[in-house]
């Protein structure tokens, strides 16, 4: 923030000067605004061992002047097509290390180098073969104002959707920040981006080394039938980009989801993509698409099985030969993880003019590798000036010899005396300060600055931004991004000269059209229609249980109660809320108050407990929720956030209880209305809608059958039970006043298609579901549906026909609980028919067997 | 010595495996001092799709794609191959063990043998196994010199016993026992050599074996072998011996190719979809001709 004389510098003075304006209060003020911004859209940190953390953003952000970005953009730029150059080497002709130029150690000791990717004859490298399109460098400033790169991140470096997130939370949350001040834009990076990958897609389609064998497209395809979706058109025009992500477990899901936002691809998981016949597919809805350009975030050692981390059944097995023969493109490529070596700074100086004929224009923060004796005695000399590090692991901590006992820091020396080769050390210097908004206003703490770039085809190109990361006060500075804390916005500032340059939304180069991968993935389709299955099981749950605790908080029960208090405690048994053992067969409803409280407490047990239901579309909710929008996704949070809160309350008192039904009824009705209204009808809505229609014709089949499994006598208490599980009483009233009588009763909660509480309503549904699903002429599973609907309808009929209704009635549970199964079935074909469940991969060859046993002479 | 070789592994499974494939070290190197007359891989059922490659160590690789329904798979080798390797030098003639365990620090004559001094997946380090190797190497003995009372010594100390290991068993826990098979004699060995800064490195391939005295020949009874390839510095290059016989490699054995352990060089690795169980069958006859 200050030169080095201690006066401003002069980009921080408007800055200051406008955030000057919020006065003292202000800035802790705007600080909390922005965390609660990012506490509602549920940005999740990817901060290492921290959990599900929100993210959190400084509001005071890291101003860069235009002309010092300008210079560090270039270094990067050279350093970036360094790193390839070497890499073409280590994986290509190796003269690097033929000559002396590299110790061994660097690559042959290095976990991150794939010798799956070095491979010759037949299996080279197509010519022009790139291994790096995007770059991203960790830099601190040191006290004489220059920037040092303290790590490489060749890797896939994370973070760069939280630059973004921060640029979008501060301009809505803090829009005076911005006014008066010139900053360049994010976005167009993204357009660049998006470009190159595009681009990357067409030379793929483009080179045509690969022609589909024959066999593929001819209908002879094992799994499950799958059609080749798009081999009729040819990928060159509309070439199909995939991120890959390892899913929803990986703290960085929340970046992948939003980077496959702003570069319009899809996001897939291995799970997702198959190959045949040497090429890469992604299983859709509508059959096989063809994938060209792979946007990698999973780690290089995971992506293929078959070839690198057997274990790794995340992968795709077969995509390494793909890639080889030209199939498609996977960038960054893997094996460029060794470039991540933190040793390597040392020999980049004397790389760059070998490889470039250039001097380095942005150094490293002095590094030594420990391996070279003379290095080693200067670190002797005085170790608390340094911090040693793993040679060859880039993602290893830093030990700090000056914060180490005198016994740590002998037995550290021991270490590196035996195997000098595996260490590295760098300086540790001191990152310069900038203003940060704390407790107790502003503080100054020392910052890193991350810095992303990409290759558009010719050139690098930088970001014109960044992810600033506050250091704090015990953390050790090695460049493995975020740990616990805080981030900054970077603001590139235009020079005032620059102001003319015109708006700073104008995209740098034209936008080439673009048709993405669009059709639904069969997992998202399967992720869906689940989330709506146990939306609507949950509310079922909550209305069972709420219907339940109305009766027991009472306490002392009338016979009538005590009736419906039995078929509800058959209801709760068979939707597995509390175990079977609380089943009410005559006497007081202890033994059921006892397991429903317990069942609300506890987590996991009984399986159909309302935490296990909430937890599970909790998990639901994160899988699909590149398929929600905002205001949805952050519904959904808020309101299941809601439910878990006052869950914690619940202890022995019905009315907490209650009002965790509540919570939970509104949660599902606001579920189903932003679902009515913000989702397209797409494929994607149509699973919603299936899964929560199927889930609750299973469960009124079920209630209405325990409710009427009574003597004729006792009908009428049955009868009430059903109009209020099925929440029908009041349709009741203004149809029928208030006579309970069966044929009524049933005829609204089973056989009106007109309500939509009734059953009649979801099997018609399903119906028009599925025939949408599966276009005109499959009407397969759509007329399963109709033929319960019309075999229900009759039934009904039979019992208003019948001398006695409440004979009739009371025969019906049967017929129902055959209802529920069937409904079951059906679900169970949808599944099968549309979500391809594969089944396990295995690997051979690399465990147990093969063991040749060689014999002796 | 001439050979035909003929290697047949069947993967049999529970039920129909719908996408296979498979990633195959198979085919037996050329080399200066094996010449591979005819070799053929066959696959069955035929696959979708096969490709080829030189991997990294410069072996041969062969990948087969199947994308039917099928019950079983198999893959035999056919080859035959003539081989002459010859005499070691004169052990003392070698140099000083420690002037060879400079390979780590690579440079034009030893870059590619520094690879061999580095830990590896199913080689770590082991303190037991690393003091055991050293004593075969006191200060300024020539290296073959060492390696010879290596080999005697893990002949007499370690017992050939099928069934007390897998593949996956760790060189410490093969040191515990002392016995274990021929890749774990081998994994040991080369752990305890790159223990001492020596290239090492896993050579697979096949043996010659004799029936027991008055028994016929059996056909399919041979098996698949393993030994350790030794750098001897840059004047030498590399000697084959084999810890399981005690002996250095001259012309009973058939070199398949070598990695840095049984993990770079699995004969046939594979990913299957579906299958449930499996049951391997492998037969190797080695007939010298």
């Amino acid at each position: 923030m200050v030169d080095g004389i201690g006066g401003l510098r002069p980009h921080w003075r408007q800055l200051v000067s406008t955030f000057t304006a919020f006065g003292d209060g202000g800035w802790t003020e705007h600080a909390k605004r922005l965390n609660a911004a990012f506490d509602d859209e549920g940005v999740t940190g990817i901060l290492p061992g921290t959990g599900r953390q929100s993210w959190r953003c400084d509001p005071l952000p890291l101003p860069i002047p235009a002309t010092e970005f300008a210079h560090l953009a270039d270094g990067l730029a050279q350093r970036a097509e360094l790193l390839e150059a070497v890499l073409q080497d280590v994986y290509g002709a190796q003269q690097l290390l033929a000559e002396g130029v590299l110790p061994p150690v660097l690559v042959y000791d290095n976990e991150a180098y794939l010798r799956a990717c070095h491979m010759s004859g037949p299996a080279r490298r197509q010519p022009g073969h790139r291994f790096m399109d995007f770059y991203a460098a960790d830099l601190v400033r040191g006290p004489d104002g220059a920037w040092r790169v303290l790590a490489d991140r060749t890797a896939g470096a994370a973070g760069i959707a939280y630059a973004r997130e921060n640029r979008r939370t501060l301009a809505r949350v803090i829009p005076e920040a911005f006014r008066g001040m010139q900053m360049r834009q994010l976005r167009p990076f993204f357009e660049i981006w998006q470009s190159a990958l595009q681009r990357m897609g067409q030379e793929r389609a483009a080179a045509a080394r690969f022609a589909p064998p024959p066999g593929v497209g001819q209908g002879q395809l094992p799994l499950a039938q799958l059609p080749l979706a798009d081999l009729s058109t040819p990928s060159l025009t509309n070439p199909g980009i995939a991120l890959l992500t390892p899913g929803t477990g990986s703290r960085h899901w929340f970046e992948h989801m939003m980077l496959s936002r702003e570069l319009s691809c899809a996001l897939v998981e291995g799970g997702d993509l198959t190959v045949r016949g040497g090429a890469v597919y992604l299983k859709t809805l509508k059959g096989l698409q063809r994938v060209d350009v792979l946007l990698r975030r999973l780690d290089s050692r995971m992506i293929d099985p078959l070839e690198l981390d057997a274990g790794s059944l995340i992968g795709v097995p077969g995509l390494m030969d793909a890639e080889r023969s030209g199939a498609i493109r996977v960038t960054n490529d893997a094996g460029v993880g060794v470039m991540e070596a933190p040793a390597f700074a040392a020999w980049l100086p004397t790389l760059a003019i070998r490889l470039l004929g250039e001097k380095l224009k942005i150094d490293s923060v002095p590094t030594v590798w420990l391996g070279d004796r003379q290095a080693r005695e200067m670190v002797w000399r005085s170790p608390e000036r340094w911090m040693i590090r793993e040679a060859v692991n880039g993602r290893s901590a830093a030990i700090e010899p000056a914060r180490l006992t005198a016994d740590e820091r002998r037995t550290l020396l021991e270490d590196i005396a035996r195997e000098p080769w595996r260490y590295a050390a760098t300086t540790a210097l001191a990152p310069s300060v900038a203003p940060c908004v704390g407790p107790n206003g502003m503080e100054p703490k020392p910052v890193i600055l991350r810095v992303y770039m990409v290759f558009d085809g010719e050139e690098w190109r930088a970001m014109e931004g960044g992810l600033a990361r506050v250091l704090e006060a015990d953390e050790k500075m090695c460049g493995a991004l975020p740990g616990e804390g805080l981030s900054k916005d970077v603001w590139v500032l235009n020079d005032e000269r620059d102001d003319i340059v015109g708006p700073p939304m104008m995209p740098v180069m034209p936008i080439a059209i673009r048709r993405t991968t669009g059709d639904l993935p069969s997992r998202v389709a399967d992720n869906l229609f689940w989330l709506g299955r146990y939306v609507e099981r949950l509310e079922g749950s909550a209305r069972l249980v709420r219907a339940t605790i109305l009766r027991l908080s009472r306490g002392a029960v009338m016979p009538r109660e005590l009736v419906e208090l039995a078929a509800l405690s058959r209801s709760l048994v068979a939707a597995d809320l509390v175990p079977a053992e609380a089943k009410m067969v005559s006497g007081g409803g202890e033994a059921l108050s006892h397991a429903l409280l317990a069942s609300l407490r506890g987590r996991g047990w009984p399986p159909g407990s309302i935490a296990g239901l909430v937890d599970t579309v909790a998990r639901l909710t994160e899988s699909v929720r590149d398929r929600l929008t905002g205001d949805m996704y952050s519904a959904f949070t808020t309101a299941l956030r809601q439910i878990r809160h006052d869950s914690q309350d619940v202890s022995h008192s019905w009315e907490a209880l209650s009002v965790v039904m509540v919570d939970i009824l509104r949660f599902s009705a606001s579920v189903a209305g932003l679902a009515a209204e913000n989702m397209v009808r797409g494929g994607g809505w149509l699973f919603l809608e299936l899964g929560r229609r199927m889930e609750r014709a299973q469960a009124i089949c079920s209630q209405v059958g325990f409710s009427l499994e009574q003597s004729p006598a006792r009908i009428e208490p049955a009868l009430r039970l059903v109009l209020e599980l099925c929440d029908s009483l009041i349709t009741y009233r203004t149809r029928y006043l208030t006579v309970l009588q069966p044929a009524p009763v049933l005829d609204l909660v089973l056989a009106d298609d007109g309500n939509p509480r009734g059953l009649a309503f979801q099997l018609a549904a399903i119906g028009h579901l599925l025939d949408q699903i599966s276009g005109p002429g499959d009407g397969a599973l759509s007329g399963i549906a109709r033929g319960l609907l019309d075999d229900i309808q009759a039934r009904v009929n039979t019992v208003a026909e019948a001398p006695d209704q409440a004979v009739a009635a009371c025969l019906l549970p049967e017929i129902l609980h055959k209802h529920a199964a069937n409904i079951a079935t059906l679900s169970d074909r949808v599944t099968r028919h549309y979500f391809a469940l594969l089944p396990m991969a295995q690997t051979l060859g690399m465990g147990e067997e093969n063991v040749g046993t060689g014999g002796t002479v | 010595m001439r050979f035909q070789v003929e290697h047949k592994t069947t993967f049999t499974y529970a039920e129909a495996v719908d996408l296979a494939c498979h990633m195959v070290h198979l085919l037996p190197r050329a080399l200066p001092h094996q010449t591979v007359i005819s070799r053929a891989i066959v696959a069955e059922p035929t696959p979708a799709r096969q490709s080829q490659g030189i991997d990294h160590f410069g072996n041969e690789v062969n990948w087969l794609f199947l994308d039917q329904a099928h019950p079983h798979f198999t893959i035999t080798l056919h080859a035959e191959v003539e081989v002459a390797f010859p005499a070691p030098p004169d052990p003392d003639s070698t140099p000083p063990w420690e002037q060879v365990a400079t390979a780590r620090e690579g440079g034009p004559a030893q870059w590619q043998a520094a690879e061999f001094t580095f830990a590896s997946p199913m080689v770590a380090a082991d303190r037991d196994v690393a003091v055991y190797v050293a004593k075969s190497f006191p200060p300024g003995r020539p290296i073959l010199v060492g390696l010879i009372d290596l080999l005697a010594r893990i002949r007499t100390d370690f017992t050939f016993q099928a069934g007390v290991t897998t593949i996956a068993t760790p060189v410490g826990r093969v040191m515990a026992q002392r016995a274990g098979v021929c890749q774990d004699f081998t994994h040991l060995m080369i752990s305890g050599l790159r223990s001492l800064g020596l290239p090492a490195r896993y050579v697979s391939g096949y043996i010659r074996t004799r029936p027991p005295p008055g028994q016929v020949r059996r056909r399919g009874a041979d098996q698949s072998h393993a030994w350790v390839g030794c750098w001897l510095g840059p004047a030498f290059g590399w000697v084959d011996v084999d810890p399981t016989n005690n002996l250095i490699v001259s012309d009973e054995h058939v070199v398949l190719g070598w990695g840095r352990d049984y993990g770079d060089l699995s004969p046939v690795r594979g990913v299957i979809l579906g299958g449930g169980a499996h049951r391997l069958d492998v037969s190797v006859d080695l007939l010298a001709v």
